[in-house]
């Protein structure tokens, strides 16, 4: 009996894989048709949290682009394939949006292996892929296909740094940074940024994405007597580490990475994360109005939740992808030579972006400096704290 | 100096929350002699009940408590009694895999119910802090502790001196004469594993509690650092898993005091390592007591394989060769690629684990140290790609067995530990070795496979390659099987002792098995890493090693057309489900259970 259930089973997944190949090869795209995007991204596995988040940021984005008429009368749609963030997986997804002549662009995926081991596909295949959470310097190197709205952090932390040492005036400064290509790179910009401002860097420690204990490395840290933290962090881990420093008895000023920026953050760290700076691209209060209409649409569609860094890269992602399909319709490479052709898309990170042709990023990040007073992000006043 | 105090206390604190998931993993390895994966998983069924009952049900403390140990236990007892209980009579292999199993379903129940963010488990202590040297310690470290030790002391009282205790002892001693002497085995079991997750589920809770933090990613950390407690202090020793714990943080405070932070977990496994080399049993156990694991090598039971006669296989093959001149797409095209590169390394494992007897967790390894070599000698010195590839293989063959020969006196269990904790290190030097490997940034821009300066680009010529490649590889084992040299392979698993007096020396035929076992993941490895064009340290992880062990499982131990069978099953399988988008790796996983229940000698078994 169990043999066979072997060979049904054997049967039916080849069937499956084949069926899903004619399908695939048979739907030519209609007028009536939606547009389709291809995303690859992890919904399981370790990284499933960004994931559910890109949705929400691309739903939302996608119910304002259809209310306003799609486009060019069609609607636009994306497909989602779950990567885990695994490069096995992303490769074939790869194939599979390569070979798939209804999809005509890629968004994602969301970790640098997984991303970048996809490249080389959809260089050849002749698919845009667009990393907008993809802030390796080497990802847009790997074709002319390759783009990305990732915020540089050759950018990002320059600001950071003006912000900690400039406004707030530390001096001996202590770095924590994840240990992955973005942390490591942010930190090398950070310090260099950090010691043309005057600062000095006292110490720096990287550390691995799974760790939850901090608390020896910052007996390290205190040791190092810096006056001011600086976390290169995501929201979990820079909440942990918050309230770990408080509870060795660090007093020091945090200052952190716009990566922080999440109602996640003040969920997870409570009182710890009291007074804790940190620079971002938007905040609740920003009187521009595409911030506002993203906030305001995030919440109604939401359940009243506050949308995070992460929500607002899909947004804008998705945003940012209707305009270049506007320009170059459903033509892959008329898609890829629209990305330079689109001026000034309306985006709640950039404010405006426009495409840099050189490096296929977009340059001139906006800033906004806060502080978290009475558990809630606010604007910075200025006061020290 | 006061320093010093700071990090032995942090050492201790955190060593603390590992005893909670190590006491529990102690338990279970004591009575079943199974490594119980799944316990990472009831840690986190325990968290997420816990943020349901403080959070929406707003109960206070000793009642959330209990809430947590009973559902936890209900847990537990659910799982032993569907997906242990049947396999009892089966190679011993089968209850490991089913742990895997039930861990990804477990995982993604979760995850599905509770959506994959991070909540906060607000503490419900009150916020009472003690100073200690410079830092502080909290009501929640001294409840950790306090349960930590209680559990650990009442089981010690409950082992020696109650009936069941007896009962439990006994059939931890040995199962069919505790059957003849009328204990009942499965009520012991039973018993064992409700214990063993109400603790694991409590201690989630109290985990997430001292973070203020859950998530679904919290699972396979958990185990991994409560096996390596665990067997630190003597796998199944309960007393011994909390030393072993309070020892294991203490290594790590240390080590992050002397070296920096991104060398923490390394310090983790060397300890590991050392430990199993130098006193097998633990640090606890007397030298002469008699090792935990039998004598023999009753740990891969015999099976009777399932011919496949020559014909088909020469079909199948023929077949397969012959698919990219067929229109099917590219993407049935790369994810049999994946399939083969997944099989070379397969092959590699069921040679190791099947025929040789030595159970690799930490096979990953082999193909990091091949997809670095070939990468960097074609990227850094322009070797020609085909030769980089080559080099990988011989590379990998070459480290992995020196890596991997201090595990060679280890036995069963032990050498699982032991490739995991290996496996660990590789990865952790990759990620801290920056002049060489390029740390965290990893290596961009590796050029594409290329066979006599002709680039294979095109999804066909690749797949011609990885298939030509892992046919060659199966063949040359499927011979090494059939000479006198597999035959010496198979006599050192089924039985050592009888092995070594023949005069077969054990040490230099499990390197016979590593040196070609390490060049097929090695030249895989090589491959993937010119095909993904980026390497980073996180490429080839923990994940890739259980995945292979799991190929191997399935395909049957040791049997070389089980391998690839496998392979393309597990390659095949999340593909073909992803029709069900979030809930695929829950189906893989329900799947892969239900395969281990009805052929847990693998699909094609056992050679």
């Amino acid at each position: 009996m169990s043999n066979m259930d072997r060979r049904t089973l054997v049967r039916g997944s080849l069937a499956a894989m084949m069926a899903g190949a004619a399908f695939s090869r048979a739907a030519f795209a209609q007028s009536s048709e939606p547009i389709l995007l291809g995303v690859s991204g992890p919904l399981t596995g370790p990284n499933a949290q960004y994931g559910t988040q890109w949705k929400q940021g691309f739903d939302l984005a996608l119910d304002e682009i259809q209310a306003a008429g799609g486009i060019n009368g069609r609607k636009l749609a994306y497909s989602f394939e779950d990567s885990q963030s695994d490069p096995r997986q992303s490769v074939a997804i790869a194939q599979k949006f390569v070979s798939d002549s209804r999809i005509v662009m890629e968004l994602g995926d969301f970790s640098s292996p997984a991303s970048m081991a996809a490249s080389p596909i959809y260089q050849r295949g002749g698919l845009v892929q667009f990393g907008f959470t993809n802030s390796h310097p080497d990802f847009t190197k790997g074709g002319d296909f390759m783009w990305s709205t990732s915020v540089s952090q050759a950018d990002e932390q320059p600001l950071l740094a003006q912000y900690a040492v400039k406004r707030l005036g530390l001096k001996k400064l202590a770095v924590l940074h994840l240990n992955t290509d973005w942390g490591r790179t942010s930190r090398d910009y950070f310090v260099k940024a950090a010691k043309e401002y005057g600062a000095d860097v006292a110490i720096t420690e990287g550390y691995i994405a799974e760790e939850r204990d901090f608390r020896s490395t910052l007996v390290r840290v205190r040791d190092a007597n810096p006056d001011g933290l600086i976390l290169i962090s995501y929201y979990s881990d820079g909440a942990l580490i918050a309230r770990q420093a408080r509870q060795v008895g660090l007093k020091q000023t945090i200052c952190a990475a716009s990566s922080v920026y999440s109602p996640k953050f003040l969920e997870l760290g409570g009182e710890a994360v009291e007074d804790v700076h940190l620079g971002t691209r938007y905040f609740p209060e920003d009187p521009r109005p595409e911030v506002q209409k993203f906030i305001a649409g995030f919440k109604k569609k939401y359940n009243g939740q506050e949308p995070d860094a992460f929500n607002a890269y899909a947004y804008d992602a998705m945003n940012m992808a209707a305009a270049v399909v506007k320009i170059g319709g459903t033509d892959r490479r008329a898609i890829r030579d629209a990305f330079p052709k689109v001026k000034d898309v309306s985006s709640v990170i950039f404010g405006t972006a426009t495409f840099d042709v050189e490096t296929r990023r977009v340059k001139g990040a906006m800033n906004a400096e806060l502080v978290v007073r009475k558990g809630q992000f606010a604007l910075w006043d200025g006061k020290p704290t | 100096m006061a320093s010093w105090l700071d990090y032995t206390i942090n050492g201790l604190i955190v060593g603390n929350v590992y005893a909670l998931v190590a006491v529990g993993l102690a338990l279970i390895f004591g009575v079943s002699r199974l490594i119980n994966f799944a316990q990472g998983s009831i840690y986190l069924v325990g968290a997420y009940i816990g943020w349901v009952a403080v959070v929406q049900l707003h109960t206070p403390l000793p009642l959330t408590i209990v809430v947590v140990a009973v559902a936890a236990a209900l847990v537990g007892l659910i799982i032993e009694r569907l997906g242990l209980r049947p396999l009892q009579n089966s190679a011993r292999i089968a209850p490991l895999l089913a742990t895997i199993g039930i861990s990804f379903v477990l995982d993604q129940l979760v995850m599905l119910t509770f959506s994959p963010n991070p909540r906060a488990l607000p503490s419900q202590l009150p916020d009472v802090r003690f100073q200690v040297g410079n830092g502080t310690i909290g009501l929640l470290d001294l409840l950790i502790a306090g349960v930590g030790l209680t559990s650990a002391l009442l089981l010690f009282v409950f082992l020696r001196y109650s009936k069941l205790g007896w009962a439990v002892r006994a059939t931890a001693q040995d199962r069919d004469a505790a059957m003849q002497m009328g204990v009942d085995v499965n009520r012991v079991n039973q018993a064992v594993f409700g214990i063993a997750a109400a603790l694991g589920g409590v201690s989630g809770m109290l985990v997430g509690m001292y973070y203020n933090q859950i998530d679904t990613a919290m699972s396979l950390q958990a185990t991994l650092k409560g096996v390596v407690a665990e067997v630190v202090g003597g796998a199944g020793n309960v007393p011994g898993a909390v030393v072993g714990s309070l020892l294991l943080g203490l290594v790590e405070s240390y080590g992050v005091a002397v070296f920096g932070t991104s060398y923490r977990n390394l310090f983790a496994f060397l300890l590991l390592v050392l430990v199993l080399v130098l006193r097998p049993n633990g640090l606890f156990a007397s030298a002469r007591q008699a090792p935990p694991e039998p004598l023999t090598g009753t740990f891969i039971a015999p099976s009777r394989p399932l011919r496949i006669p020559r014909w088909a296989l020469a079909v199948a093959v023929g077949g397969f060769a012959i698919l990219p001149l067929f229109p099917v797409s590219f993407y049935v095209l790369q994810t049999l690629i994946n399939a083969w590169l997944l099989g070379m390394l397969a092959l590699s494992l069921t040679l190791v684990a099947g025929t040789i007897g030595q159970v690799s967790l930490g096979h990953a390894a082999l193909l990091a140290i091949g997809a670095y070599t070939s990468a960097l000698l074609s990227l850094s010195l322009s070797v020609p790609v085909g030769l980089a590839v080559i080099a990988g293989g011989l590379m990998s063959a070459a480290l992995g067995t020196t890596l991997i020969s201090p595990s060679f006196r280890l036995r069963g269990h032990y050498v699982s530990i032991a490739t995991l904790a290996i496996g660990e290190i590789v990865s952790l030097v990759i990620l801290n070795w920056e002049s060489v490997t390029r740390g965290p940034i990893g290596i961009s821009g590796i050029p594409p496979l290329s066979l006599f300066g002709y680039d294979l680009i095109s999804a066909s010529s690749v797949y011609w390659f990885s298939f030509a490649v892992m046919v060659v590889l199966a063949l040359l084992q499927g011979r090494l099987l059939t000479s006198h040299l597999g035959r010496s392979f198979r006599a050192i698993r089924d039985d050592d002792i009888a092995a070594r007096a023949y005069g077969l020396s054990l040490n230099r035929y499990k390197s016979l098995a590593f040196i070609f076992g390490g060049f097929a993941a090695g030249v895989s490895g090589a491959i993937a890493a010119h095909l993904y064009s980026y390497i980073n340290h996180e490429t080839f992880n923990t994940q890739q090693s259980i995945l292979a062990l799991t190929v191997v499982i399935l395909g049957g131990l040791g049997n070389v057309v089980g391998a690839i069978l496998g392979s393309v099953a597990l390659v095949g399988l999340p593909e073909v489900f992803r029709i069900a988008a979030e809930y695929r790796i829950l189906i893989y996983g329900i799947v892969l259970l239900l395969l281990v229940r009805f052929r847990p000698q693998g699909l094609l078994g056992t050679i």
